[in-house]
């Protein structure tokens, strides 16, 4: 009887758990599905078909996104920025977060308390003194402007997420390292960054999500069309006064689509980091 | 070691900074804008140009336009504006660029040739980026805009859904608007949509009414603090809410809609009126092009005024003062409004032309929303306006009218506090 209360009880439990996580799941996932649905639509039917799946399924939206929105060229510019950004970030944050937790030089917490201090500068607040700088070093309307700009952006967030790993790493491994001859660069390369491996997937994660984002600094620093990220080509369906609704939710899937890729490589390594106990930040 | 390093650092960022040499004129322009619609066509029309005089004009496009203006600001301040561009903000903001010599006067170019270019534009639209004399922005009189389109705000009536309820004719008084609407509403049909989530339009709305019950010098006076907002006629204007909320002419949740979902309701055909600017015809075509709807202008209440609907330059281009190829740029935007690239601008993205020739070539409605330029006005081009605060108060009670919070007297008290307060502030 008493067994039966529990596993009863274990029962409702587990039930309102799962009911209360899968509403949860809904309201994620449910956004998604509609982006999709509406991308299957056409402009006559996407405010009057009530349906949850279309009645005519339109698979031209898609085509019409790629060559108007010129998704082929906007495509790889994304894929360069995101890559050489949080490459860039991942790498300069790291070295940055293990001299401030492990080097001893004067100014170190002030400098440190800087980097945490832009964090709460809104971008948009930069943007006059960032435009005037990029100018004066002739570096708009550059690829290599922009993703500096970038890196810039990311660094302090993941500057106090590596330090907090490496704050955390037990100065006996270091030790050790040091005595088996190894310099401050092959400890971090060796030791501190297998062991912030979460941080590193945390880190690319939010870095390449708001990279591949990215659209305002984007205008600001860019003029040639040729150099814009992909948020550019969706811009295109968005007129000031009317948008092409079926035709921007299929440029929207599409440009979803390698961002959620990035998302589930990188989704085992914070997983793996939480069950071992190693996600410290 | 470190030393030299950071000092050779210093010398390049120096030199970089202090390298830029002064423009020189060039065989090209360049022109920022933030009209995604009309990207394709200007494009066109830069080959076109290019074709005719050798000109290369690069187009480059910045949208949304929030980032746009953040960008024009920035490239303002780093003085890198192109050669042709827009602000996008109120007339005081146009006054300092003006002002920081960031903006040419067009004033010789318009009035060249008997005032050919000035007199083909609307006056209207041209009004919008003209400083008079002894104006309070401390302007030099002058035009400092080229109007490439025009918009007006006005009545917008579903002809099908109209018949429906069985009348024949559209409302020409207010008060057969309101009989109308009554009629749609016993056949089950929403009577009237607008996106009066957004203060703007309502004021829009607000304003035509007040211009007709008390003519505009009252209303100025009024700004002045010379006429109270207790006045019986702006009582009146207040009034109007409250009636078109008691007979039922308004749809549910109209003071929380934005404008882009009420002209959805519009389009979809869940209203028979709505209050709209000329830019829907463009919006309607892509969300139902089988709407059969007209245009009239807001049906007067009283006959001691006409009644006055907001028009003004849609879009505007202005020319950098500082460029070394301003008279390019000039010239570019003069072939630009003239009548065959407007009469092909007008076709492709069904907005208003600002050049009145190129009317004949504009499809029949939008011939119908240039017909209310004769009676429009903007507070663009008013003597004065009121303080933004009151204003605010202004629309934010109307929409308390609407939900029935208030009553128009009620109103009526809570502007005119905050016009005294302005006024004591001496912002008047």
């Amino acid at each position: 009887m008493r067994t039966n209360k529990y596993v009863l009880w274990g029962m409702t439990k587990s039930t309102l758990i799962h009911v209360f996580l899968m509403s949860v799941a809904m309201t994620c996932l449910f956004p998604i599905f509609w982006m999709i649905r509406c991308a299957f639509m056409t402009n006559d039917t996407v405010f009057v078909d009530k349906a949850l799946i279309p009645h005519h399924l339109n698979f031209g939206n898609f085509a019409t996104a790629w060559t108007q929105g010129n998704f082929a060229v906007y495509f790889l510019n994304s894929v360069i920025y995101t890559v050489c950004v949080v490459g860039g970030i991942v790498l300069i944050s790291s070295l940055a977060a293990y001299s401030f937790s492990r080097l001893k030089f004067p100014g170190k917490n002030i400098i440190f308390y800087l980097f945490v201090a832009a964090m709460m500068i809104p971008l948009p607040g930069s943007f006059v003194a960032l435009f005037v700088l990029m100018t004066k070093l002739h570096l708009v309307n550059t690829r290599f402007g922009y993703i500096l700009c970038m890196i810039n952006v990311g660094l302090s967030m993941s500057i106090l997420l590596f330090k907090t790993f490496f704050d955390k790493m037990p100065p006996e491994l270091e030790d050790a390292a040091r005595i088996d001859g190894c310099t401050k660069l092959g400890i971090w390369w060796n030791m501190a960054m297998p062991f912030a491996r979460p941080a590193i997937a945390v880190i690319v994660i939010f870095n390449s999500l708001n990279v591949w984002n990215e659209y305002i600094l984007a205008t600001l620093l860019l003029e040639d069309s040729k150099l814009m990220p992909l948020q550019r080509g969706l811009v295109v369906f968005q007129g000031a006064n009317s948008t092409d609704y079926p035709v921007l939710m299929a440029g929207l899937t599409m440009a979803a689509i390698p961002i959620i890729v990035v998302y589930l490589a990188m989704q085992k390594h914070i997983v793996k980091g939480l069950s071992s106990g190693e996600v410290l930040g | 070691m470190r030393k030299f390093l950071t000092l050779c650092s210093c010398l390049i960022f120096l030199a970089l900074a202090g390298c830029s040499q002064p423009p020189e004129p060039s065989n090209k322009l360049l022109l920022w804008h933030w009209m995604t619609d009309r990207n394709d066509t200007f494009q066109k029309f830069a080959q076109e140009y290019q074709k005719e005089t050798g000109k290369e004009v690069t187009i480059q496009l910045f949208a949304p336009s929030d980032s746009y203006s953040q960008k024009i600001i920035a490239a303002a301040q780093a003085n890198v504006l192109p050669d042709i561009y827009g602000i996008l903000d109120k007339k005081s903001i146009v006054a300092d660029f003006i002002k920081a010599d960031l903006v040419a006067d067009l004033t010789k170019d318009m009035e060249a040739d008997g005032g050919k270019w000035e007199n083909s534009l609307f006056d209207k639209a041209l009004a919008d980026r003209r400083f008079d004399a002894g104006n309070t922005y401390g302007v030099a009189p002058g035009i400092y805009g080229v109007p490439i389109d025009v918009t007006n705000e006005q009545i917008l009536y579903n002809k099908k859904l109209l018949a429906k309820a069985g009348i024949k004719a559209p409302p020409q008084t207010f008060d057969e608007f309101v009989k109308d609407a009554q009629a749609l509403k016993r056949v089950g049909i929403t009577p009237f949509v607008s996106g009066w989530g957004e203060l703007w339009l309502l004021d829009c709305f607000a304003s035509n009414y007040a211009f007709n019950i008390m003519g505009e010098e009252k209303i100025f006076d009024t700004y002045r603090g010379k006429v109270k907002y207790t006045d019986p006629d702006w009582i009146k204007v207040f009034s109007i809410f409250a009636e078109l909320r008691d007979k039922g002419v308004l749809m549910d949740g109209i003071v929380t809609k934005g404008n882009k979902y009420a002209e959805q309701d519009f389009a979809l055909e869940r209203a028979a009126f709505t209050f709209n600017g000329s830019w829907c015809v463009n919006v309607y075509h892509d969300m139902n092009p089988d709407l059969d709807y007209a245009v009239i202008p807001p049906p007067p209440i009283s006959t001691a005024y006409p009644l006055k609907i907001w028009g003004s330059a849609g879009s505007t281009f202005v020319v950098n003062a500082s460029s070394p190829n301003k008279n390019s740029a000039i010239a570019f935007l003069k072939w630009l409004t003239a009548k065959e690239q407007q009469v092909a601008l007008a076709r492709e993205t069904n907005n208003l032309p600002s050049n009145k020739e190129a009317l004949a070539g504009v499809s029949p409605i939008l011939e119908e929303f240039a017909k209310g330029m004769d009676q429009s006005t903007h507070p663009n081009i008013w003597p004065l306006n009121e303080d933004p605060s009151v204003s605010e108060a202004f629309d934010k009670g109307i929409q308390d009218i609407i939900i029935g919070e208030k009553t128009p007297e009620q109103v009526a008290e809570e502007v005119q506090k905050a016009k005294d307060l302005q006024m004591a502030k001496g912002n008047h």
